[in-house]
């Protein structure tokens, strides 16, 4: 345990940042209900002009829960996924402040988890209650969300929030690795849109995967990214029972592990070239 | 009065009349570690323990040649040249724990390579270094505990957060007791006066209460090695004796072992007793300050502003002991080159007012470049 204290100061560090940065929901906010604005209406046309209507069932999903899916993944966005690894560790090759953690009695890694961990609980704690609170509330008012047991919603939750933080983790050890790359590349830049969009197309944010075809749907929802937007909502949204949950979030954990260790690998490989400007 | 000589390598190591060898050497002494060099006394014995050492160390730069314009870009898509460039080149010294030792030499010698690689942030390209037998690359965090680094031109201070909050990070990173803690911020305030700016945003602080703040933030753990590289760079005089005053009571105090590079003769002077010269990534001088001054004297230079009816070629110089140099692009300038210890100052001063006319002028000590160029120029002369 004491080893982990000494991570402490950036878990906190970041959590400040989030405070200071908290206005930013305001422009998040204009900007987003315009964007589920947009996906309702689309999704809307979508099954108005499928073969059963509104009331018809596309790749499992209806309507509804398109439309809980599409509001949910937001909020799950924004809370969970609010990291500046590549730019962090871009910056630190660029201006040599990869120097100062290099002597420090600390693991390069283990001070962005920490710091990732921070800003999550904090924006968690910040935005999550309320928007969480506030998105789910008007969903199950208005029946979209239809909740059969209170108990099995509770459970669901709480394993939500396991596959949350789960989520969190695999999204900070992709972006490390997308951060490593930086010692072999100057395109921060690109590197770091390529993971954007990566991360949106196959963890589901854009559109379920269910929604891809055949072969690639099943290697996709094998692949680390389901776990890190997907698999968490339909988690919430109850459609897996306790079995699949079990499964996603082992899958999950399994593939943390092993980007840790990639992670680790590339890393002590990219300090070995590293060679630091100025003498 | 007693004198004694070591003969290491090329170099004969003196010990000064006056300083009578003690029961406990110093490690300052220059016999000591000579004798260590030679491999007398080891690791094991009476307790000193031989802090860093660094064995045919070599670090090699690769760096592509790219084309000239458009079509030269291109190509080194393709097809890749480098250039290697030797920074350290088979360089190997050992450094007893408590010792202050200078690492000097030219820009671009490969001194700040050196101790990125005595500091873990570089990986060597062949050889090896060892703090306190362990090798720093490999065993980063672990070697991280034992060393303090400060890089003159790089603050690792937290830019936005007062300096005292910088201190508390650094407490619980490496992890010291709140009682040392206590005792170390009582300690480097009263040596560096960083209670003055505790509460104050670090990029607030000026250049010299930065460095100040960076020193103490490299002190806090109380490492074994303190590795400063230009500590000095920059500060007025009156900074420069603070930093010089603190790093001796630091080594007084905790026995810390300091390397220390730089480009101010008056640093080395005042703190170093060992001196380790690099140059072109190899090491041209180890041993002690006191000799390099025995060998080249105790070189000054008088720079004489003259006025331009005077001809400075056809004044002579004051004594054969004189060198004159002239610049070519400031006429008005005559730089005499003297042995301080050979060469009166007062009568060499008052015959350049009479025979030159100096409008100004002003005396500096050698300069490590100089002294640099002549160790060279006589390693030459000894090839030959």
């Amino acid at each position: 345990m004491s080893r982990l204290r000494k991570y402490k100061p950036f878990a906190r560090a970041s959590a400040i940042d989030v405070m200071a940065y908290r206005f930013n929901i305001i422009t998040w906010a204009i900007v987003t209900v315009a964007e589920v604005a947009c996906l309702i209406f689309l999704w809307l046309a979508v099954y108005q002009s499928s073969e059963g209507g509104i009331d018809s069932s596309i790749n499992g999903f209806t309507y509804k829960e398109m439309i809980v899916y599409v509001v949910l993944t937001t909020i799950f966005g924004f809370v969970t996924f609010n990291d500046d690894t590549v730019w962090f560790i871009n910056r630190d090759i660029r201006q040599g402040t990869i120097g100062n953690f290099l002597i420090k009695p600390i693991s390069y890694r283990g001070k962005f988890i920490a710091s990732n961990i921070g800003a999550f609980l904090m924006m968690s704690l910040v935005f999550g209650i309320p928007l969480y609170a506030a998105g789910l509330g008007v969903l199950i008012g208005i029946g979209y969300l239809p909740v059969a047991s209170i108990w099995d919603f509770i459970a669901h939750f709480l394993l939500f929030l396991v596959a949350s933080v789960l989520a969190c983790l695999l999204n900070g050890a992709i972006s490390y690795i997308f951060g490593i790359l930086c010692f072999y590349t100057t395109a921060a830049w690109g590197l770091n849109a390529l993971k954007t969009t990566v991360i949106a197309f196959l963890s589901g944010t854009l559109l379920p995967i269910a929604f891809f075809p055949n072969i690639f749907r099943e290697i996709v929802s094998y692949m680390p990214f389901a776990g890190m937007s997907q698999n968490p909502i339909l988690i919430l949204m109850m459609k897996y029972d306790y079995l699949e949950c079990g499964k996603v979030i082992l899958i999950s954990f399994g593939w943390w592990v092993l980007l840790e260790l990639i992670g680790k690998l590339l890393f002590n490989h990219a300090i070995k070239i590293v060679t630091v400007q100025g003498g | 009065m007693s004198v004694c000589c070591f003969v290491v390598d090329d170099f004969q190591y003196f010990q000064d009349e006056g300083h009578t060898t003690t029961k406990e050497p110093s490690t300052r002494d220059a016999s000591f570690f000579c004798l260590a060099r030679c491999g007398t006394i080891r690791n094991d014995t009476k307790g000193i323990l031989n802090m860093i050492q660094v064995q045919n160390l070599s670090k090699i730069f690769r760096k592509p040649i790219r084309g000239k314009g458009l079509v030269g870009m291109l190509a080194t898509l393709f097809s890749r040249k480098y250039t290697e460039i030797r920074a350290v080149d088979d360089v190997s010294f050992d450094i007893m724990e408590g010792e202050i030792v200078g690492y000097i030499g030219s820009n671009g010698a490969g001194k700040s390579t050196t101790i990125k690689m005595m500091c873990g942030i570089l990986t060597p390209t062949s050889g090896k270094v060892l703090i306190d037998d362990k090798e720093p690359y490999l065993k980063r965090r672990i070697v991280a505990k034992d060393i303090g680094v400060v890089f003159g031109q790089k603050s690792q201070l937290w830019w936005d957060i007062p300096l005292i909050e910088s201190f508390k990070v650094l407490k619980e990173v490496y992890q010291v007791s709140d009682s040392d803690y206590e005792e170390r911020i009582q300690f480097l305030s009263s040596v560096l006066g960083v209670d003055e700016f505790m509460n104050q945003p670090v990029r607030t602080l000026s250049l010299g209460q930065r460095m100040r703040a960076d020193l103490a933030a490299s002190m806090l753990h109380n490492p074994k090695i303190l590795f400063l590289d230009e500590p000095t760079i920059g500060m007025d005089v009156l900074v420069k004796d603070k930093i010089r005053t603190a790093i001796h009571a630091l080594n007084a105090k905790y026995h810390t072992t300091v390397v220390l590079t730089t480009h101010d003769m008056a640093d080395i002077e005042n703190l170093c007793s060992r001196i380790i010269m690099i140059e072109k990534g190899k090491i041209i001088y180890d041993g002690p300050l006191g000799n390099i001054k025995r060998r080249f004297g105790n070189i000054k230079t008088l720079t004489l502003t003259i006025p331009p009816s005077v001809d400075p070629n056809e004044v002579k110089p004051f004594s054969e002991d004189v060198m004159m140099e002239l610049d070519e692009d400031h006429k008005d300038k005559v730089m005499l080159k003297f042995d301080a210890d050979k060469v009166v100052l007062e009568h060499i001063i008052q015959y350049s007012f009479s025979q030159y006319h100096a409008i100004d002028m002003k005396i500096t000590d050698i300069s490590i470049e100089d002294v640099v160029k002549k160790i060279l120029a006589q390693q030459e002369e000894e090839h030959e």
